[in-house]
Protein backbone atom coordinates (compact mmCIF):
# COMPACT_ATOMS: atom_id res chain seq x y z
CA UNK A 1 0.00 0.00 0.00
CA UNK A 2 1.19 3.49 -0.59
CA UNK A 3 1.90 5.22 2.67
CA UNK A 4 3.30 8.07 0.91
CA UNK A 5 0.99 11.35 1.29
CA UNK A 6 -0.30 12.79 -2.23
CA UNK A 7 -0.93 16.22 -2.63
CA UNK A 8 -2.28 15.91 -6.26
CA UNK A 9 -5.72 17.59 -5.35
CA UNK A 10 -3.74 20.51 -3.70
CA UNK A 11 -1.66 20.86 -6.77
CA UNK A 12 0.64 23.73 -5.35
CA UNK A 13 2.48 20.47 -3.42
CA UNK A 14 0.73 21.18 -0.17
CA UNK A 15 2.40 20.73 2.90
CA UNK A 16 5.25 19.01 1.05
CA UNK A 17 7.85 21.76 1.81
CA UNK A 18 11.17 22.01 0.16
CA UNK A 19 13.36 20.21 2.93
CA UNK A 20 11.28 17.35 2.72
CA UNK A 21 11.07 17.34 -1.06
CA UNK A 22 14.15 17.24 -0.88
CA UNK A 23 15.02 14.45 1.46
CA UNK A 24 12.76 12.63 -0.40
CA UNK A 25 14.63 13.20 -3.57
CA UNK A 26 17.75 12.58 -2.16
CA UNK A 27 16.32 9.05 -0.61
CA UNK A 28 14.46 7.56 -3.35
CA UNK A 29 17.28 8.58 -6.05
CA UNK A 30 20.31 6.82 -3.92
CA UNK A 31 17.71 4.07 -3.12
CA UNK A 32 17.22 3.59 -7.10
CA UNK A 33 20.54 4.00 -7.75
CA UNK A 34 21.10 0.69 -5.13
CA UNK A 35 18.57 -1.31 -6.70
CA UNK A 36 19.72 -1.14 -9.94
CA UNK A 37 23.13 -1.47 -9.42
CA UNK A 38 24.03 -4.99 -10.77
CA UNK A 39 27.50 -5.35 -9.18
CA UNK A 40 26.73 -3.89 -5.86
CA UNK A 41 29.54 -2.77 -3.50
CA UNK A 42 29.01 -5.59 -0.84
CA UNK A 43 29.11 -8.07 -3.66
CA UNK A 44 32.45 -6.36 -4.83
CA UNK A 45 33.68 -6.28 -1.22
CA UNK A 46 32.40 -10.20 -0.72
CA UNK A 47 34.17 -11.25 -4.44
CA UNK A 48 37.34 -9.41 -2.96
CA UNK A 49 37.71 -11.33 0.47
CA UNK A 50 36.57 -14.66 -1.16
CA UNK A 51 39.26 -14.28 -3.83
CA UNK A 52 42.13 -13.59 -2.07
CA UNK A 53 40.74 -16.19 0.39
CA UNK A 54 40.81 -18.96 -2.40
CA UNK A 55 43.63 -17.71 -4.77
CA UNK A 56 46.00 -16.69 -1.31
CA UNK A 57 45.45 -20.17 -0.35
CA UNK A 58 46.65 -21.56 -3.73
CA UNK A 59 50.04 -19.41 -3.58
CA UNK A 60 50.40 -20.59 -0.04
CA UNK A 61 50.57 -23.95 -1.23
CA UNK A 62 51.87 -23.39 -4.08
CA UNK A 63 54.95 -21.10 -3.64
CA UNK A 64 57.69 -23.80 -1.54
CA UNK A 65 57.29 -25.83 -4.55
CA UNK A 66 60.68 -26.68 -6.40
CA UNK A 67 59.92 -27.33 -9.03
CA UNK A 68 56.59 -25.91 -9.58
CA UNK A 69 53.72 -28.66 -10.22
CA UNK A 70 50.79 -26.76 -9.45
CA UNK A 71 48.13 -26.47 -7.41
CA UNK A 72 47.61 -29.68 -5.43
CA UNK A 73 44.55 -31.74 -5.47
CA UNK A 74 43.21 -30.54 -2.51
CA UNK A 75 43.03 -27.08 -3.78
CA UNK A 76 41.39 -27.59 -7.13
CA UNK A 77 37.63 -28.24 -5.38
CA UNK A 78 38.19 -24.94 -3.47
CA UNK A 79 39.14 -23.12 -7.00
CA UNK A 80 36.40 -24.64 -8.61
CA UNK A 81 34.31 -23.66 -5.41
CA UNK A 82 35.04 -19.91 -6.07
CA UNK A 83 34.28 -19.95 -9.50
CA UNK A 84 31.03 -21.29 -9.37
CA UNK A 85 29.96 -19.14 -6.24
CA UNK A 86 31.02 -16.17 -7.67
CA UNK A 87 29.24 -17.32 -11.13
CA UNK A 88 26.28 -17.60 -9.89
CA UNK A 89 25.72 -15.05 -7.25
CA UNK A 90 27.27 -12.18 -10.13
CA UNK A 91 24.36 -13.77 -12.04
CA UNK A 92 22.00 -13.97 -8.94
CA UNK A 93 22.64 -10.14 -8.31
CA UNK A 94 22.17 -8.80 -12.00
CA UNK A 95 19.07 -10.31 -12.95
CA UNK A 96 17.63 -9.34 -9.68
CA UNK A 97 18.75 -6.10 -10.00
CA UNK A 98 18.15 -5.95 -14.21
CA UNK A 99 14.48 -7.38 -14.09
CA UNK A 100 12.04 -4.85 -15.50
CA UNK A 101 14.60 -2.83 -17.04
CA UNK A 102 15.30 -2.67 -20.87
CA UNK A 103 17.67 -0.99 -22.90
CA UNK A 104 21.37 -0.42 -22.41
CA UNK A 105 21.66 -1.87 -18.71
CA UNK A 106 21.07 -5.14 -20.33
CA UNK A 107 23.77 -6.95 -21.56
CA UNK A 108 22.87 -7.37 -25.43
CA UNK A 109 23.16 -10.93 -26.69
CA UNK A 110 26.20 -10.11 -29.12
CA UNK A 111 27.80 -8.57 -26.13
CA UNK A 112 27.17 -11.90 -24.46
CA UNK A 113 28.46 -13.50 -26.92
CA UNK A 114 31.97 -11.87 -27.33
CA UNK A 115 32.45 -12.15 -24.03
CA UNK A 116 31.99 -15.85 -23.98
CA UNK A 117 34.01 -15.48 -26.80
CA UNK A 118 37.10 -14.13 -25.36
CA UNK A 119 37.07 -16.54 -22.47
CA UNK A 120 37.23 -19.45 -25.30
CA UNK A 121 39.47 -17.68 -27.16
CA UNK A 122 41.82 -17.14 -23.64
CA UNK A 123 41.65 -20.93 -23.46
CA UNK A 124 42.49 -21.24 -27.13
CA UNK A 125 45.48 -19.33 -26.71
CA UNK A 126 47.06 -20.48 -24.08
CA UNK A 127 47.12 -24.05 -25.25
CA UNK A 128 48.57 -22.61 -28.54
CA UNK A 129 51.25 -21.02 -26.22
CA UNK A 130 51.86 -24.16 -23.98
CA UNK A 131 52.34 -26.02 -26.81
CA UNK A 132 54.92 -23.37 -28.02
CA UNK A 133 57.02 -23.74 -24.64
CA UNK A 134 56.05 -20.55 -23.47
CA UNK A 135 56.22 -20.11 -20.03
CA UNK A 136 53.44 -18.21 -18.51
CA UNK A 137 50.66 -20.40 -20.91
CA UNK A 138 49.72 -21.92 -18.22
CA UNK A 139 50.10 -19.07 -15.16
CA UNK A 140 46.87 -17.89 -13.48
CA UNK A 141 47.18 -14.70 -14.33
CA UNK A 142 46.90 -14.95 -18.12
CA UNK A 143 43.65 -16.36 -18.57
CA UNK A 144 42.56 -12.79 -17.14
CA UNK A 145 44.13 -10.65 -20.66
CA UNK A 146 41.75 -11.71 -23.48
CA UNK A 147 38.62 -11.46 -21.47
CA UNK A 148 39.77 -8.39 -19.52
CA UNK A 149 40.13 -6.60 -23.21
CA UNK A 150 37.02 -7.54 -24.27
CA UNK A 151 35.33 -6.39 -21.17
CA UNK A 152 37.38 -2.63 -21.68
CA UNK A 153 36.14 -2.69 -25.56
CA UNK A 154 32.88 -3.56 -24.86
CA UNK A 155 32.73 -0.94 -21.67
CA UNK A 156 34.72 1.98 -24.02
CA UNK A 157 31.83 1.12 -26.56
CA UNK A 158 28.91 1.74 -23.78
CA UNK A 159 30.97 5.05 -22.37
CA UNK A 160 31.30 3.25 -19.38
CA UNK A 161 34.40 4.35 -17.66
CA UNK A 162 34.45 2.75 -14.57
CA UNK A 163 33.89 -0.81 -16.77
CA UNK A 164 36.61 0.09 -19.00
CA UNK A 165 39.16 0.84 -16.14
CA UNK A 166 38.07 -2.41 -14.51
CA UNK A 167 38.72 -4.08 -18.04
CA UNK A 168 42.44 -2.51 -18.22
CA UNK A 169 43.10 -3.53 -14.42
CA UNK A 170 42.40 -7.28 -15.45
CA UNK A 171 44.64 -6.67 -18.77
CA UNK A 172 47.37 -5.38 -16.27
CA UNK A 173 47.00 -8.11 -13.95
CA UNK A 174 47.61 -10.50 -16.27
CA UNK A 175 50.75 -8.94 -17.81
CA UNK A 176 51.83 -8.16 -14.18
CA UNK A 177 51.36 -12.29 -13.19
CA UNK A 178 53.15 -12.96 -16.45
CA UNK A 179 56.45 -11.69 -14.86
CA UNK A 180 56.08 -13.17 -11.44
CA UNK A 181 56.65 -16.53 -11.87
CA UNK A 182 54.27 -19.55 -11.65
CA UNK A 183 53.98 -19.61 -7.65
CA UNK A 184 53.98 -15.76 -7.60
CA UNK A 185 51.52 -14.86 -10.34
CA UNK A 186 48.97 -17.18 -7.92
CA UNK A 187 49.62 -14.04 -5.38
CA UNK A 188 49.68 -11.68 -8.01
CA UNK A 189 46.03 -12.38 -9.10
CA UNK A 190 45.10 -12.63 -5.46
CA UNK A 191 46.16 -9.04 -4.75
CA UNK A 192 45.45 -7.71 -7.64
CA UNK A 193 42.04 -9.02 -7.76
CA UNK A 194 41.30 -8.39 -4.51
CA UNK A 195 42.52 -4.69 -4.67
CA UNK A 196 40.68 -4.71 -8.81
CA UNK A 197 37.12 -5.25 -6.82
CA UNK A 198 37.63 -3.11 -3.61
CA UNK A 199 38.46 -0.31 -5.60
CA UNK A 200 35.22 -0.92 -7.94
CA UNK A 201 33.05 -1.39 -4.55
CA UNK A 202 34.46 2.16 -3.72
CA UNK A 203 34.19 4.02 -6.89
CA UNK A 204 30.73 2.67 -7.05
CA UNK A 205 29.86 3.66 -3.69
CA UNK A 206 31.00 6.67 -3.96
CA UNK A 207 28.44 7.31 -7.44
CA UNK A 208 25.82 6.29 -5.04
CA UNK A 209 26.05 8.88 -3.06
CA UNK A 210 26.60 11.59 -5.37
CA UNK B 1 5.19 26.64 -11.95
CA UNK B 2 4.39 27.49 -8.15
CA UNK B 3 5.03 30.71 -6.82
CA UNK B 4 8.67 29.37 -5.06
CA UNK B 5 9.90 28.06 -8.61
CA UNK B 6 8.43 24.78 -7.82
CA UNK B 7 6.80 23.04 -11.31
CA UNK B 8 3.58 21.54 -9.47
CA UNK B 9 3.19 18.31 -11.36
CA UNK B 10 7.12 17.28 -9.47
CA UNK B 11 6.29 18.74 -6.23
CA UNK B 12 4.13 15.96 -5.12
CA UNK B 13 5.33 13.31 -3.22
CA UNK B 14 4.18 10.30 -5.51
CA UNK B 15 5.17 12.14 -8.44
CA UNK B 16 8.83 13.03 -7.28
CA UNK B 17 9.54 9.62 -6.34
CA UNK B 18 8.47 7.95 -9.86
CA UNK B 19 10.30 10.67 -11.49
CA UNK B 20 13.96 10.26 -9.25
CA UNK B 21 13.36 6.39 -9.39
CA UNK B 22 13.44 7.01 -13.60
CA UNK B 23 16.07 9.28 -13.41
CA UNK B 24 18.32 6.88 -12.25
CA UNK B 25 18.27 4.78 -15.06
CA UNK B 26 20.60 5.24 -18.00
CA UNK B 27 18.92 7.60 -20.90
CA UNK B 28 16.88 5.66 -23.25
CA UNK B 29 16.38 3.05 -20.68
CA UNK B 30 12.83 1.77 -20.00
CA UNK B 31 11.03 0.42 -16.67
CA UNK B 32 8.08 -2.19 -16.67
CA UNK B 33 5.15 -0.62 -14.76
CA UNK B 34 5.46 -3.65 -12.30
CA UNK B 35 8.96 -3.61 -11.28
CA UNK B 36 8.20 0.50 -10.69
CA UNK B 37 5.13 -0.47 -8.55
CA UNK B 38 7.24 -3.06 -6.27
CA UNK B 39 10.03 -0.45 -6.09
CA UNK B 40 7.44 2.62 -5.11
CA UNK B 41 5.02 0.27 -3.03
CA UNK B 42 2.13 1.68 -5.11
CA UNK B 43 -1.20 0.64 -5.51
CA UNK B 44 -1.69 -0.22 -9.17
CA UNK B 45 -4.07 2.67 -9.39
CA UNK B 46 -2.36 5.27 -7.80
CA UNK B 47 0.90 4.46 -10.11
CA UNK B 48 -1.58 4.59 -13.08
CA UNK B 49 -3.39 8.10 -12.16
CA UNK B 50 0.18 9.65 -11.51
CA UNK B 51 1.74 8.09 -14.41
CA UNK B 52 -0.83 9.52 -16.73
CA UNK B 53 -0.70 12.56 -15.04
CA UNK B 54 3.53 12.70 -16.18
CA UNK B 55 2.74 11.51 -19.36
CA UNK B 56 0.36 13.86 -20.34
CA UNK B 57 2.50 16.55 -19.09
CA UNK B 58 5.46 15.07 -21.90
CA UNK B 59 7.39 14.17 -18.55
CA UNK B 60 7.13 10.48 -19.17
CA UNK B 61 6.60 7.90 -22.26
CA UNK B 62 5.03 4.65 -22.01
CA UNK B 63 4.82 1.91 -24.37
CA UNK B 64 2.90 -1.28 -24.30
CA UNK B 65 4.78 -4.54 -25.51
CA UNK B 66 2.78 -7.62 -26.01
CA UNK B 67 4.22 -11.17 -25.59
CA UNK B 68 1.70 -13.98 -26.66
CA UNK B 69 -1.34 -13.73 -24.41
CA UNK B 70 0.52 -11.24 -21.91
CA UNK B 71 0.77 -7.47 -22.19
CA UNK B 72 4.00 -5.55 -20.87
CA UNK B 73 3.70 -1.83 -19.98
CA UNK B 74 7.36 -0.17 -19.84
CA UNK B 75 8.06 3.45 -18.80
CA UNK B 76 10.68 6.03 -18.97
CA UNK B 77 11.34 9.65 -18.41
CA UNK B 78 11.38 12.00 -21.78
CA UNK B 79 14.12 14.54 -22.21
CA UNK B 80 11.70 17.19 -21.42
CA UNK B 81 11.65 15.15 -18.10
CA UNK B 82 14.55 14.90 -17.50
CA UNK B 83 14.94 18.43 -18.01
CA UNK B 84 12.37 19.83 -15.68
CA UNK B 85 14.05 17.17 -12.71
CA UNK B 86 17.00 19.10 -13.32
CA UNK B 87 15.52 22.27 -12.82
CA UNK B 88 13.23 21.26 -10.01
CA UNK B 89 16.35 20.01 -8.36
CA UNK B 90 18.20 23.73 -9.48
CA UNK B 91 15.31 25.43 -7.93
CA UNK B 92 15.13 23.30 -4.89
CA UNK B 93 18.64 23.93 -3.57
CA UNK B 94 18.29 27.84 -4.62
CA UNK B 95 15.20 27.59 -2.25
CA UNK B 96 16.94 26.01 0.50
CA UNK B 97 20.30 28.06 -0.07
CA UNK B 98 17.99 30.80 0.83
CA UNK B 99 16.89 29.39 4.10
Amino acid sequence: MNTTPDTTTVGNGGDFDPQQAATLLGQTTQQARRKFQPSPPWLLVTRAVMVLAALGAIWLSVRGQHPYRGPTAADIPVLVAFIVVNFAATVAVRRHATAGLSGRSRFSQSEITVLVLAFAAAVVAMAGLRAAGVDFATYPTSVLVVPGLAWAVLMAARANWRGLATGLAIVVIGIVGAFAGPAGAWAVAAVGLCVMLLGSATAIAWQQRA
Amino acid sequence: MNDDGLDPLIHVPTRLKIVATLAALPDGDTLSFTRLQDMLELTPGNLIIQLRKLEEAGYLGSEKIRNGSAQKTTVALTSNGRKALGAYTQALRGLLNGL
